[in-house]
């Protein structure tokens, strides 16, 4: 008796699993539901066909939410409203879950993947060599790819955009900035994917000005505060780049570098607003944007992805955050735009 | 078989838990011997037989087994020489493993263990043999949990398993303490039969003065960490409950207290 | 829920991989009963060593291989902590785990991310191939459940084998009674060393299968993993405890319930129009379930002995 007792309460288990709320829903909501419903010069889709497009971001962060949104405001706007639908999956920061859902979407057979940052382009590109894949938010194509003797085509199945910010004019706006001091800090967290390549290849150009420079790394929110305080003390300037986990710190780091008196170089926007004196700017929106047309130009037939190169921000903007040139008593260089 | 000489063990020195356990304690067994040990609580009996096994190391002092000096060997290694049987029913057992595998444990004792299978067909045919002496019907559950035994069938098994190989030294810390007295009785009947049959040298702590008095060859009781009884042969035959109580209140006592104290 | 069993292939594979992770933890966690935190880095070590030593010209088996013996190495760190510096073994394991980061970035050459291009080496299981063998362009032996099948029944043998012998005997006697182990001459410090880094060769085995899967290692990856091991086994255990007693059989169950748990996760991906960031969420409810249940079975049992009505 005991023994049937324990099977059917098993068997109740199971059942509990599979008998969720089974809606054959479609598709999942978008981060922000509005789509810009402008009619543009969209040539109309073929007889009616409703796209499937599978996005898959790693994690939650402002970069990247705004490049799957502006993926999907575009290419929802080039094909028309109606004609396709998006299954947008987040990995929460979970490599092994970029796996998951690079399956599900192979499973489901989506005419397209978008792929969100470093892992999920690794796990879509292990996943099928046949659908197509754009992968945005990647510095690296080459390194991300282990394609030795890259040439800015990947081939295949895959291409994309990168947010590659022109490394080498962000080391002169350092110079233009500041041209007196000595010692640059280089903080970065080490389980970045892509902040390693950046900060090397800045140290090199940065040296070739004639600076000093150290690397600072961090691996984690934990010790965040501690390396930051380490780099302000012994430097000048500070240098960051696009780093997911320096994004969502700013707050850590701008009141060290604040009481240290030792502005920060950004590499990119959202942290140049959070800590940062001046950026060269790419709108991730924008890449989102750029990939939208590179997927349409792909789902329409207008181009074959395997000869695709790999997209870059069109716009560059140099930005300066009026906030913190105050505090540090900096008076903002011509050319640049105030944040906000 | 057993020496122990000025053994000296002080558990939590300059606190205020402050205890010396064993004070300078002298101890000299002979191959053979069946030896009693009683004595109240705090006395130091179980602390004698634990730093006999090596469960801790003692302060000073040597203790030698069989002529090997044990002092510094760890508690794995002294158990070569060394059967055991614990206070706890659940101690000396492995619960969650079955019966042939305890005993196959106890087997190896002393061995090194190597990759060969821990369980061959002569194997287990030599443990059912040996599980008939205890004449409780385990030789037909070789393969059940032993955590699904009583009390007293895991004591017995214990002590089959502290006796496969003939121990150089057999300790019995109040092995029967926890057991209901029909059950105490068949684990000390037991005992006795395979003392005799191997002629085990024996070191046996009980509470029970009847006991102490009806096992063994020679018997010690201790108080404050030192021996301060020590009988055997005719006088220890001719021991009865009262006389030992009286000692025992004599002893525990007075001031002075001798190790070499024996009674006239 | 079309989708849903066409992503099931994918979700048994992935299940599959974390099995054998999880079957490492269960030899810890179970036989000697010790919460082996170093399994959140050695899992990343295992990858991390495979594909260097892929990307160096080795062959996949070669970079198996070294990333078992970088997970007993690990493993081996651990049980140096807690045996021969006294620490308590969670501690000990958080330890190694923590040291782990710099050594695993290391291995990668100071990267966060090494990619394992399904293109550019042959690798013994990948998402790719799960369509090609559905394809037909590859033969079934190459399917990745059918590999990693027959890598954990393997795998299961010789643990079976193992903790049967002499030395394994009495490993399971350390875990299960350590005074009554040492009162038989076993030495538990050496056998604790000794089963930290079996478990831990496992774990950072799987990691090495897992990132071929994936196609990258990251520094990211095993973060959770203990949890996902644990639950493994917790999953594994409600579901065939009753039914599985032998040894081998119990370390199939774990294999399995990793699988259930996959299952389970792929069908919230593919089927629930649930916001994906409330996954983690849903899998603390899920696991959560799986270890109540038996509770719930005693309680509803004892009720029901209470009011009279004896099964």
């Amino acid at each position: 008796m005991k023994k049937l007792l324990a099977i059917l309460l098993t068997a109740c288990m199971v059942l509990a699993l599979t008998a969720c709320a089974a809606s054959n829903a479609p598709a999942a909501e978008a981060p922000k539901a509005d789509a810009p419903a402008a009619e543009t010069n969209a040539p109309a889709t073929e007889d009616g066909k409703v796209y499937k497009v599978g996005i898959c971001q790693l994690v939650q962060h402002v970069a990247l939410d705004a490049a799957t949104q502006g993926f999907m405001d575009r290419l929802t706007e080039l094909l028309g409203e109606g004609n396709v639908t998006f299954d947008y999956q987040n990995a929460s920061g979970d490599t092994a879950t970029c796996g998951t859902i690079a399956n599900a979407f192979v499973a489901d057979d989506v005419d397209l993947i978008m792929a969100n940052a470093t892992a999920a382009l690794q796990a879509a590109a292990a996943a099928t060599a046949d659908i197509p894949i754009l992968g945005t938010s990647i510095t690296e194509y080459g390194v991300a790819m282990d394609i030795k003797d890259f040439n800015g085509t990947v081939g295949g199945n895959i291409s994309g955009t990168s947010d590659l910010a022109p490394l080498d004019v962000q080391a002169q706006m350092v110079k233009d900035w500041f041209p007196d001091a000595k010692n640059v800090g280089l903080l970065y967290c080490s389980a970045e994917a892509n902040s390693q390549y950046q900060v090397d290849t800045v140290q090199k150009y940065l040296e070739d000005l004639g600076y000093t420079c150290k690397q600072y790394s961090f691996t984690d929110s934990n010790d965040m505060l501690a390396v930051t305080q380490t780099a302000a003390d012994e430097s000048d300037v500070m240098y960051v780049p696009t780093d997911n986990t320096l994004a969502s710190g700013t707050g850590i780091i701008d009141p060290i570098c604040q009481a240290a008196g030792v502005p920060v170089i950004a590499g990119e926007e959202g942290i140049c607003d959070g800590c940062g004196v001046a950026t060269l700017s790419i709108s991730y929106y924008d890449l989102g944007v750029k990939t939208a047309e590179m997927a349409y130009d792909i789902l329409t037939g207008a181009a074959d992805i395997s000869t695709m190169p790999i997209g870059y921000a069109d716009k560059q903007t140099r930005k300066y955050n009026a906030r913190i040139c105050d505090a540090l008593g900096i008076t903002p260089l011509e050319g640049y735009e105030p944040i906000g | 078989m057993l020496k122990l000489e000025t053994v000296w063990k002080t558990f939590n020195p300059g606190t205020v838990n402050e205890k010396t356990a064993l004070h300078g304690l002298n101890l000299h067994m002979q191959e053979g011997d069946f030896v009693t040990v009683i004595g109240g609580n705090g006395a130091g009996k179980s602390t004698m037989l634990n730093a006999i096994a090596g469960v801790f190391p003692v302060d000073s002092g040597k203790i030698t087994i069989g002529g090997v000096d044990v002092t510094a060997l760890p508690e794995y290694k002294r158990a070569k020489y060394i059967g055991r049987v614990f206070q706890d029913p659940m101690m000396g057992t492995a619960a969650t493993m079955q019966i042939e595998e305890n005993l196959a444990l106890a087997a190896r004792r002393g061995k090194p263990r190597t990759l060969r299978p821990g369980i061959t067909k002569a194997d287990r045919e030599f443990y059912q043999e040996q599980l008939k002496i205890l004449g409780l019907g385990l030789e037909n559950r070789m393969t059940a949990k032993v955590g699904l035994l009583s009390g007293g069938q895991r004591q017995a098994l214990t002590l089959l398993m502290a006796t496969l190989q003939k121990p150089k030294l057999l300790l019995l810390d109040e092995h029967t303490a926890a057991l209901d007295p029909k059950t105490a009785a068949k684990v000390l009947d037991a005992t006795q039969r395979i003392v005799e049959k191997d002629h085990l040298t024996t070191l046996m702590i009980t509470h029970n003065m009847r006991d102490a008095i009806a096992y063994g060859n020679r018997l010690i009781m201790m108080y404050d960490g030192q021996i301060v009884v020590d009988v055997s042969g005719e006088e220890k035959k001719n021991l009865t409950v009262e006389h030992l109580l009286n000692l025992f209140s004599q002893a525990s006592g007075s001031d002075e207290v001798s190790d070499k104290m024996v009674l006239s | 829920m079309t989708s849903f069993f066409n992503a099931l292939p994918g979700a048994v594979a992935q299940g599959l991989i974390w099995g054998i992770m999880a079957i490492g933890v269960y030899i810890t966690y179970k036989l000697l009963d010790i919460a082996d935190l170093t399994v959140d880095g050695s899992f990343c070590t295992g990858a991390a060593t495979c594909v260097v030593l892929v990307m160096a010209g080795n062959s996949v088996w070669v970079g198996l291989l070294g990333a078992a013996l970088a997970g007993a190495l690990a493993g081996l760190a651990t049980g140096f902590f807690h045996t021969k510096c006294g620490i308590p073994a969670i501690l000990s394991g958080i330890l190694t785990q923590l040291g782990l980061w710099s050594v695993n970035l290391a291995i990668m050459g100071m990267k966060a991310n090494l990619p394992m291009n399904v293109n550019n080496y042959k690798l013994l299981v990948s998402l790719r191939y799960l369509q090609e063998v559905q394809k037909g362009t590859r033969p079934f032996y190459q399917h990745p459940i059918f590999v990693v099948c027959l890598l954990t029944l393997a795998i299961i043998a010789v643990l079976y084998w193992f903790f049967g012998t002499e030395l394994g005997s009495s490993i399971r006697a350390t875990g299960a009674n350590g005074n009554m182990a040492r009162a038989q001459g076993i030495n538990t410090n050496f056998n604790k060393v000794l089963g930290l880094a079996l478990s831990n060769a496992l774990v950072a085995l799987s990691g090495a299968l897992l990132c071929q899967y994936n196609g990258a290692a990251d520094i990211n990856m095993g973060r959770g993993a203990i949890v996902i091991g644990l639950a493994s086994i917790i999953i594994g255990d409600v579901v065939f405890g009753k039914l599985f007693r032998n040894f081998g059989l119990k370390l199939l169950a774990v294999s399995i319930g990793a699988i259930i748990y996959y299952i389970v996760i792929q069908f919230v991906i593919s089927t629930l129009s649930i916001n994906t960031n409330y996954m983690k969420l849903i899998s603390s409810l899920i696991v959560a379930v799986f270890l109540a249940v038996p509770y719930w079975q005693q309680t509803y049992t004892h009720k029901k002995q209470k009011e009279g009505k004896v099964c």
